[in-house]
């Protein structure tokens, strides 16, 4: 019995101590973990800043991205208000970001099933009034939102044509409440909402424009423009469409021109352009054949005259030898080389 | 030939770039963005009156830095001449002023081949005027140093030609890149807005200016113009930076025209500090009406026209004659295509008056 209430007493005592024992551990752990700065410990969600193989418009938004991150940083750092965050709470709050990342995952699924079974609408589950409370906030919201807007635009027009309506009383009325009710800045927002749908600025080139546009439209050979240019102009002529795809064509072509994009409808001068690229390639083509023979009439020139130079030499070299061997005969009181045989001639 | 034929023609030809020795040759491609930098050649056509050509001048000035500020025009140059010269140099927009019995015109056209959009300025002022009608007018001096941003109002309505309009006007000032812009280079803006009711375009030049928002008025004089303040009646500095004078009446509306700077723009307006947007106007202020939009430049088939049948009167220059015939020319290609006389008709018309 003793035994018995010694192992029933010893169990406890001992998950008591295993329960203390791991929460020392962790304690020691978490210590541990404390004394780590996060940038080792944690792996970086934004990796290193890479700049080399991007474009030079991205790598500019990159280096500005990135210049903005460490302005925040040092400001977040030095402010004394926002405490600093150890290791550990960093740690916490990314195992907090998975879990609500699965929950809402999950909620997605759910909430799909819901859907679909909102033709039936008879089955109230939580999510549903969820939802439909949310139309209602939204509802509310446009139609506030329309309000004003309305009659701001009818005051304006109360001003200028001094037509005044039942309606329109009322509205304005009710907006001059608004205005003193509702802040500045609320009224500004929505000033430049309505403003903001008429307004167009100048062309504005964002970093991601490039992405869209890394497939290009090739080039067509010229060649082949004229096909087209040439279909182009029959379609024209054609009688029935012809008038309808002449003007699109021409708004269109005026658009493209204005924008910069180079438009060649016109087939003449394609022909002309072609004919002149013909040119260009026969003089190359010509310029190129007269290189070649020079230099191979060079070449030969100076093998020829590397030749007649060495005959040349050979030749000199004879002379000297015979003059040399003449030389030895011209001594003072030489009679003279042999002339031949003075009785020359007769037997 | 063709050589020989050259020289003789550059020696009429006398629009001339004077280059100035800071910079030597502009540049033809935006090294950041990659694309081509318009470039705008503002003439006349025919003898322009006294305030029209400083109307030219104030136009050149607005279209600086990438336009030719000293171009020299002689009687006997032709479109065609100007067309010459603008290949090479990387010229692509041609703003032409002429005037009629009636009223001045506008052409804006891009020039290989492109549309040419023609207004009747009903009313303008020039940049002058304008000064002396301020109380303190204001021109730094790098302010002609950089293009200037546009803003298009009321265009969105979705005309075709609208449309043309907004493009064209978009595109005749090179691109801005959010990226690597600064917010110093960006000094200037021109204003187009269209009013339905009267199919009139205002056109409006001005210069901006950021003025911090939140520092008393003394303060911010005090730094800007580094002049030592009256302190005579003041018992102490305390009630120089405490005292709040009555605001003046623009800061009264600044709330809708504020902006958080991104970066320092100077000692006063620094970076993420609430800086307040104002406008001062400079430059011509111009009421256009579009009235006629062609396929090619001042040629081509009328795509739009306010008219309908023509009804300007004829150009009393007897100097146009070549640039008729050089028009009545290139027209002549694109009068086969045309389908309806009226069209025709309407050409020959027109180039008679231009």
């Amino acid at each position: 019995m003793g035994k018995k209430n010694e192992k029933t007493l010893n169990e406890p005592v001992s998950t008591l101590d295993l329960k203390s024992m791991i929460h020392e551990n962790a304690l020691f752990f978490d210590k541990l973990i404390e004394l780590i700065p996060a940038r080792f410990y944690l792996s970086n969600e934004k990796d290193k800043p890479w700049f080399q193989g991007l474009s030079k418009a991205e790598k500019a938004s990159a280096k500005k991205q990135s210049r903005e991150n460490i302005k925040k940083a040092r400001r977040d750092r030095l402010d004394p208000e926002k405490s600093t965050k150890t290791t550990l709470d960093l740690l916490k709050e990314n195992l907090e970001k998975e879990k609500v990342i699965k929950e809402s995952d999950e909620e997605e699924i759910e909430v799909k099933p819901i859907m679909s079974d909102l033709g039936n609408g008879e089955e109230p589950s939580v999510t549903y009034e969820e939802l439909r409370q949310r139309l209602r906030r939204k509802i509310e919201e446009l139609r506030g939102g329309r309000n004003t807007g309305g009659s701001d635009k009818g005051k304006k027009k109360i001003e200028k044509k001094g037509n005044v309506q039942k309606k329109r009383k009322r509205d304005s009325g009710e907006e001059e409440k608004k205005v003193t009710s509702s802040t500045d800045r609320d009224n500004v927002e929505k000033d430049m909402e309505e403003a903001a749908k008429e307004l167009t600025f100048s062309r504005v080139k964002l970093g991601d424009e490039e992405k869209h546009g890394k497939k290009k439209k090739r080039k067509l050979s010229k060649f082949k423009e004229l096909e087209n240019a040439t279909k182009l102009q029959e379609a024209k002529k054609d009688p029935e469409k012809g008038e309808v795809i002449a003007k699109k064509h021409s708004w269109k072509a005026a658009m493209d021109r204005a924008a910069g994009i180079k438009v060649h409808d016109d087939p003449k001068l394609l022909k002309q352009s072609i004919q002149k690229e013909k040119k260009r390639h026969q003089k190359n083509v010509e310029k190129w054949n007269e290189r070649v023979e020079t230099t191979e009439k060079l070449k030969t020139e100076k093998q020829q005259k590397r030749s007649d130079n060495i005959a040349e030499k050979i030749h000199q070299k004879k002379m000297r030898r015979i003059a040399k061997r003449e030389k030895k005969l011209l001594r003072p009181g030489f009679e003279g080389r042999k002339d031949g045989f003075i009785n020359e001639g007769s037997t | 030939m063709a050589r020989f034929r050259n020289r003789k023609k550059k020696v009429f030809v006398k629009p001339i770039v004077k280059k100035k020795q800071e910079q030597q040759q502009q540049p033809n491609v935006d090294p950041i963005t990659g694309n081509k930098i318009p470039k705008s050649f503002v003439f006349s056509r025919g003898k322009l009156p006294g305030p029209l050509r400083q109307l030219q001048m104030d136009l050149r000035k607005l279209m600086l830095p990438y336009t030719a500020l000293k171009l020299k025009e002689k009687k006997r140059n032709n479109l065609k001449d100007f067309l010459n010269v603008a290949g090479p140099m990387g010229v692509t927009h041609f703003l032409i002023l002429s005037k009629t019995e009636t009223s001045p015109f506008l052409r804006v056209a891009k020039t290989p081949q492109g549309p040419t959009l023609t207004f009747k300025i009903h009313e303008y002022s020039l940049a002058v005027d304008i000064a002396q009608s301020q109380l303190r007018p204001r021109c730094p001096q790098d302010l002609f140093k950089n293009s200037p941003l546009i803003v298009l109002s009321g265009f969105a309505t979705g005309d075709e030609h609208l449309k043309l309009t907004t493009t064209l006007f978009k595109n005749i000032f090179p691109d801005i890149d959010i990226n690597t812009v600064k917010l110093s280079s960006c000094q200037r803006i021109v204003l187009l807005n269209y009013n339905k009711d009267t199919k009139l375009i205002d056109f409006r030049h001005y210069s901006i200016r950021l003025q911090p928002v939140g520092v008393s008025r003394r303060i911010r004089k005090f730094v800007q113009n580094h002049q030592v303040p009256d302190l005579r009646n003041l018992q102490d500095v305390s009630d120089f930076v405490t005292k709040s004078g009555y605001g003046s009446e623009s800061e009264a509306d600044e709330e809708a025209a504020t902006v958080t700077l991104t970066s320092d723009l100077s000692r006063v307006n620094r970076a993420s500090t609430k800086s307040a947007v104002k406008l001062q106007e400079i430059g011509p202020r111009m009421t256009l009406q579009l009235i006629k939009v062609e396929g090619g430049l001042c040629s081509g088939e009328v795509m739009f026209s306010e008219y309908g049948n023509g009804g300007y009167k004829k150009k009393p220059d007897g100097q146009e004659d070549s640039e008729k015939d050089n028009e009545m020319e290139g027209s002549d290609d694109d009068n086969e295509e045309e389908d309806s006389d009226e069209d025709i008709e309407e050409n020959e018309e027109d180039d008679e008056e231009d």
